[in-house]
């Protein structure tokens, strides 16, 4: 599914690799949370798998796409089949949640008909059909990830990225968010989520990659937050 | 393709953007105006060319009684002269290059300058003997003018040889200089408006960020987040171009055949059809440097 094999990345100006010689691969179906302190590499990391970065040095693929070598027009085609959550939900405050939802659809060409189907389904399955008419603004911070957690998995992507998505969140609201993420990880969809959040991790006991300065310390299955950390 | 979503994009930029799409639609409006006036002044110059140089002869001029000591210190010509300038003409040095001659005597003459200045009172006081008897040339083609003048100059009993053609030239050579400041003027005049398009566009693509940063998040091709932007790029010139085409299309009717065709009964001008024939050139310009203004901009926008 992702195969990352010694990839860096230097940024000009910056004084150190944002990644260092990573060498990482995960399994269709798996649900891996990336961890370490902010500037450890951890968003770096998942801007190469959307192939909004290229790496410096290495070799990435994702979904069977090398992602070096792919032509940049073939690039749209390639993040259909991934979603992608972040920090700050990225909705559009002129669009209702419907329309937010429909407009990812409308813009990769998708008939109106499927939309009609696709968008109340994946609404129903966030729990945000009653408010379905309503203005980002008008919703709480966990109802705006809902939405974009809807954005993301409307088109059944094969990968769902996900940057710190609970990171504005208080922790009951973050947990219903990671709630929704292991019902979309149980139905077969691979997630690698970013995050701070000792709490979720420790309580999932999935697999753990620390970050440190660019550099992969440990990778741990089963464990949590502390005991990762320790482990290096 | 949801033409719906494009087209509703296109009006909400043209709306946000009025007064840079105004600005755009009178640049190339004008820009385009002064390429079109610069392409009919072109065709008239060549208009003319072809109906006056196809008139323009030779004129060589026999010395009168009138005429200057220096170039006739013989005085009148004699017949002999005009004998050997008619042999001269029918050799075959130069009988290949005219077409035809005549010749002009004093009392032709007086009739033919009475003909020319008939409303003049400067006819009441010329008499025949006053005007140059003359040898008319005709040539094959135009452009040979020298080879007569070079002939006959200097040759005794010949006052002066004068190609109808170099006082044309002169004409032409200004018009020409104007058509080509008109194009001057127009080529600094496309470029601001290829100038503006392009800051129109990245500004509008700035408004509109967030929309872009989304479709590319989630795949949408690049055509599709373009074509928006290249649409209200190109729909601002296509105004601006078809606002030129009515303002060629007006001057030849109210300044060419309204008044120069009135002014100077005798000269042909460019018609209504002229200027239909330029319009498509007019308008091509105009939506193609657009397109390629916008393409340019909002590209260099999404790759940043």
């Amino acid at each position: 599914m992702i195969s990352i094999q010694n990839v860096s990345k230097t940024y000009k100006g910056a004084p150190r690799p944002a990644l260092d010689t990573v060498t990482l691969e995960i399994d269709k179906g798996d649900f891996v949370f990336l961890v370490g302190a902010s500037g450890s590499g951890k968003s770096s990391l998942l801007r190469m798998m959307l192939r909004e970065d290229v790496p410096s040095k290495g070799s990435i693929h994702v979904l069977g796409e090398n992602l070096i070598s792919i032509p940049g027009r073939r690039v749209p085609y390639f993040r259909r089949n991934i979603g992608m959550v972040f920090q700050d939900f990225r909705l559009l405050p002129n669009k209702t949640v419907h329309q937010n939802v429909a407009f990812c659809l409308e813009v990769i060409g998708k008939s109106p008909a499927f939309i009609a189907d696709a968008v109340p389904a994946v609404l129903k399955l966030v729990g945000l059909e009653e408010k379905r008419d309503r203005y980002p603004n008008e919703l709480s911070g966990g109802e705006q990830q809902r939405v974009a957690l809807a954005r993301a998995i409307v088109n059944k992507p094969q990968l769902l990225l996900a940057d710190e998505p609970t990171g504005n969140l208080d922790p009951a609201t973050s947990q219903e968010i990671v709630n929704l993420l292991e019902r979309i990880s149980a139905a077969g969809t691979t997630i690698v989520m970013a995050t701070h959040d000792r709490g979720i991790v420790d309580k999932l006991k999935r697999r753990v990659v620390v970050l440190k300065e660019g550099k992969i310390v440990s990778d741990e299955r089963g464990v949590g937050y502390e005991k990762a950390e320790e482990m290096r | 393709m949801k033409l719906g979503y494009v087209f509703g994009e296109v009006a909400q930029g043209l709306k946000r953007n009025l007064s840079m799409v105004v600005s755009i639609v009178l640049v190339t409006f004008l820009s385009l105006t002064f390429v079109g006036t610069a392409a009919l002044l072109q065709l008239q110059i060549s208009e003319m060319k072809n109906y006056w140089y196809d008139r323009a002869q030779v004129a060589i001029y026999l010395c009168s009684s009138y005429s200057p000591d220096e170039a006739c210190p013989q005085g009148e010509a004699s017949g002999d002269v005009k004998t050997a300038i008619e042999a001269k003409l029918n050799d075959s040095t130069l009988a290949p290059y005219v077409e035809k001659y005549y010749f002009l005597n004093h009392d032709d003459a007086l009739k033919q300058f009475k003909e020319e200045f008939k409303d003049n009172t400067i006819t009441e006081y010329v008499t025949a003997d006053q005007l140059n008897e003359t040898f008319w040339v005709k040539l094959k083609n135009a452009s040979d003018g020298e080879i007569i003048t070079q002939s006959f100059s200097g040759v005794a009993g010949v006052e002066e040889v004068r190609d109808q053609r170099s006082y044309l030239d002169q004409i032409f050579s200004m018009l020409n200089a104007a058509s080509l400041a008109a194009v001057g003027i127009a080529v600094v005049m496309l470029f601001s408006s290829i100038l503006l398009i392009a800051t129109t566009i990245r500004q509008s693509a700035f408004s509109r960020r967030r929309e872009i940063g989304i479709m590319r998040l989630v795949g949408a091709s690049n055509f599709y987040i373009q074509l928006p932007f290249v649409i209200e790029g190109v729909t601002a010139a296509a105004i601006g171009s078809l606002l030129a085409g009515g303002a060629v299309f007006a001057i030849v009717q109210l300044f060419v055949q309204g008044y120069l065709a009135q002014a100077l009964p005798f000269t042909n001008f460019v018609g209504l059809d002229t200027a239909l024939m330029l319009l498509p050139f007019i308008f091509g310009i105009g939506v193609l440097l657009a397109a390629f203004a916008s393409i340019a901009s909002i590209r260099r926008y999404l790759r940043a």
